[in-house]
């Protein structure tokens, strides 16, 4: 092998601007990978695990589908659309008054981390002037903070204040804003649907960085919320913290199977997103990919370019006795060079384009609220990229090479006589 | 005298053109022979058969009595490496690599260390007078001198035969008298030289001529041992 690592790392060398050209098309194709896959991934992997940290893993609830459409999926299974018509509203089971029993029931299977009951309903809240609407849950701090990780959203953690002060509670930080309220203690009135109005002292804020909750949620004691709702004893959800979230479908039909009662696990309640990332993840990729393909382009033409340049020379490496696989060899393996030292700046391209994307503060509110770009700084997506640099610059590099070989040198012997 | 290299009615078809004829040649070691005929008649065709660079239609190649199979392609390869040196009319040097370097090609190829393959790249071109313009790369000497690289590079791996297509060809009469005196030195020290050229009075140094006509031998005359 001495002999093809002298040949082509001299070639590479003495025609630096041609391997040059090659190594930075790698990699920006690599660089931009690895920044691409960091940024998606960062941000699908934030939004679901604040989706994971907010919304329990699983969910049991009162589920409203009406007994026909119930019927018509066991019968034709999920995959089928419908419509009923003339269907008459049913009298549901719209509560779950043997919760402290679930709880119970459940607290002792390993696969689940902790247990926590809601009552969750509308109202309105008002705060001066303004008006707004609002979901009201109750619950139980304790239980809470095992099966959620509120405590992390909390703004001032003053979770437990709910405990000893059964009229306080806790605000979405976007619905404070938009009630006008910039300190803690400020009293608000809720209003409920069945018109009992009540008045509590805003204690701390909840700012989880997902608007739509932020926007919309006030926390308080489950017992009075069952008081004000006139449900005493009576929750709507119950949320469990599994190990594995991974698990959590499993999970979620066991406890249905258990219970009777409905359950979702979070795959379930996010799949539109995980559905919406997954085509993001599509299209990321397709560009990535055709970056590649361009850059593996490169490394084509350049060693293509090479090889018809160098017929000479590939004709006078034959007739010195080189081999149609040392040929072969020289010409794959300065792609292979090419592929590694640009896999190599990409990498550190992409570390570059990481570091300015971490250092960068922007405000994002849409769908979720970050301060900077939430990124994935996986090693793995680093190795990926040497990977792909190394597959494809060895493919790229292949087809010139074999017509390399392929190179008759009498052929070039005469023609150039 | 042990035979170097012997060829047994071989000819060469190119398509429906015939452009060896039933050739027989038989090169003992140490021999200098002259091949001499006109443009077109075989003789680049007849070196490409004798260096295993090209396989004849019908016929048979043996080197040092072994006879080749030419569907071994890698021991034809390493025959080419270690057996035979080539000089064409063009110096055919890599351009990107320097002297020295280009003289190291062949050697590295067989397994040769790079640090053996420079010292004895260097003592080659020393001998064939470049001493100290190793470094240089191709384009930065002149066109005597880039033949003598080649020549040194032909002569790599201690080769037992030299074959050169018309060496002379591109030459001034200064560097053709140059480039013999280093084949009939070669040539004294035992060397097997076998070389193309349409220039009669070069053929006056051989030992012996070989003359061609349309793919065919004509004439093969052994001159009297000299000292070139
Ligand atoms: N690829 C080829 N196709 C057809 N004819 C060829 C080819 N190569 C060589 N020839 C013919 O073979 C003959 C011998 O060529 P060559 O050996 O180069 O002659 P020389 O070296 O004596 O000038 C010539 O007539 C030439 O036209
Ligand atoms: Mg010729």
């Amino acid at each position: 092998m001495n002999h093809i690592f002298f040949v082509t790392l001299k070639l590479l060398f003495e025609r630096k601007r041609q391997t040059i050209v090659a190594i930075i098309g790698v990699s920006i194709g690599v660089g931009a990978f690895i920044a691409m896959a960091s940024l998606m991934n960062g941000f699908q992997k934030y939004f679901i695990e604040q989706a994971l940290d907010l919304n329990a893993h699983v969910t049991l609830k009162i589920k409203d589908e009406p007994d026909k459409e119930r019927i018509l999926r066991k019968v034709y299974g999920e995959g089928v659309s419908f419509s009923i018509f003339g269907a008459k509203p049913k009298e549901l089971k719209d509560k779950i008054i043997d919760y402290k029993f679930l709880i119970k029931k459940f607290e002792k299977d390993p696969n689940i981390i902790g247990i926590a009951p809601h009552l969750t309903g509308q109202g309105i809240v008002r705060y001066g002037t303004v008006d707004k609407s609002a979901t009201l849950v109750g619950i139980d701090p304790t239980l809470e903070r095992r099966a959620s990780v509120i405590d992390k959203f909390i703004s001032n953690k003053k979770l437990d204040v709910l405990i000893s002060d059964r009229d306080s509670i806790i605000i979405g930080k976007l619905l404070a804003r938009d009630l006008g309220i910039d300190e803690m203690g400020k009293k608000v009135i809720i209003t409920t649907p069945n018109g009992i109005t009540h008045l509590f002292k805003v204690v701390d804020f909840f700012d989880s960085g997902i608007t739509m909750l932020d926007q919309t949620r006030i926390y308080m004691n489950l017992k009075t919320l069952q008081t004000i709702f006139n449900k005493p004893n009576e929750v709507n959800e119950i949320i469990f913290r599994v190990k594995n979230v991974y698990q959590a479908n499993e999970i979620a039909e066991k406890i249905k199977n258990e219970t009777g009662y409905y359950t979702e696990s979070w795959q379930k309640a996010f799949r539109n997103f995980l559905q919406l990332f997954k085509i993001q993840n599509y299209i990321t990729y397709m560009i990535v990919f055709a970056i590649l393909i361009v850059s593996a382009f490169g490394i084509f033409n350049i060693i293509m370019m090479t090889v018809l340049e160098k017929k000479r020379d590939i004709a006078i490496l034959k007739a010195l006795g080189y081999e149609n696989k040392d040929i072969i060899r020289i010409f794959v393996f300065h792609g292979v060079t090419i592929g590694f030292l640009g896999a190599l700046f990409g990498c550190l391209l992409g570390y570059g384009i990481q570091e300015f994307l971490a250092s960068v503060n922007v405000s994002v509110e849409g769908l979720v609220r970050t301060k900077g770009f939430a990124l994935d700084r996986d090693p793995l997506y680093f190795i990926y990229g040497v990977l792909f640099a190394f597959v494809f610059s060895t493919f790229a590099a292949f087809y010139p090479s074999y017509k390399a070989s392929k190179l008759n040198p009498i052929d070039i012997f005469r023609s150039s006589a | 005298m042990s035979i170097v290299i012997q060829l047994r009615d071989i000819s060469k078809k190119i398509r429906d053109e015939t452009i060896l004829k039933n050739i027989n040649l038989s090169i003992s070691k140490g021999e200098f022979i002259s091949i001499i005929g006109p443009s077109g008649s075989g003789k680049s065709s007849l070196l490409y058969i004798l260096g295993l660079l090209d396989i004849p239609s019908s016929g048979e190649v043996y080197v040092e009595g072994e006879k080749i199979e030419f569907t071994e392609s890698s021991k034809i390869a390493h025959f080419r490496n270690l057996k035979f040196g080539f000089v064409f009319q063009f110096h055919y040097l890599i351009a990107e690599f320097s002297l020295l370097e280009n003289v190291m090609v062949p050697m590295v190829k067989a397994g040769i260390s790079r640090e053996d393959a420079k010292e004895k790249a260097a003592l080659l071109l020393q001998k064939l007078g470049l001493g100290g313009k190793e470094k240089r790369k191709p384009f930065q000497i002149s066109g005597g001198e880039q033949q003598r690289v080649a020549i040194a590079r032909a002569l790599a791996n201690d080769p037992i035969l030299i074959i050169a297509d018309e060496p002379t060809g591109n030459l001034d009469s200064k560097n053709t008298a140059i480039v013999m005196d280093i084949f009939c030195k070669l040539h004294m020290e035992g060397k097997t030289v076998i070389m193309v050229t349409h220039e009669i009075e070069l053929t006056e140094r051989t030992e012996r001529i070989v003359k061609m006509l349309d793919g065919k031998i004509i004439e093969d005359l052994e001159l009297s041992k000299k000292k070139c």
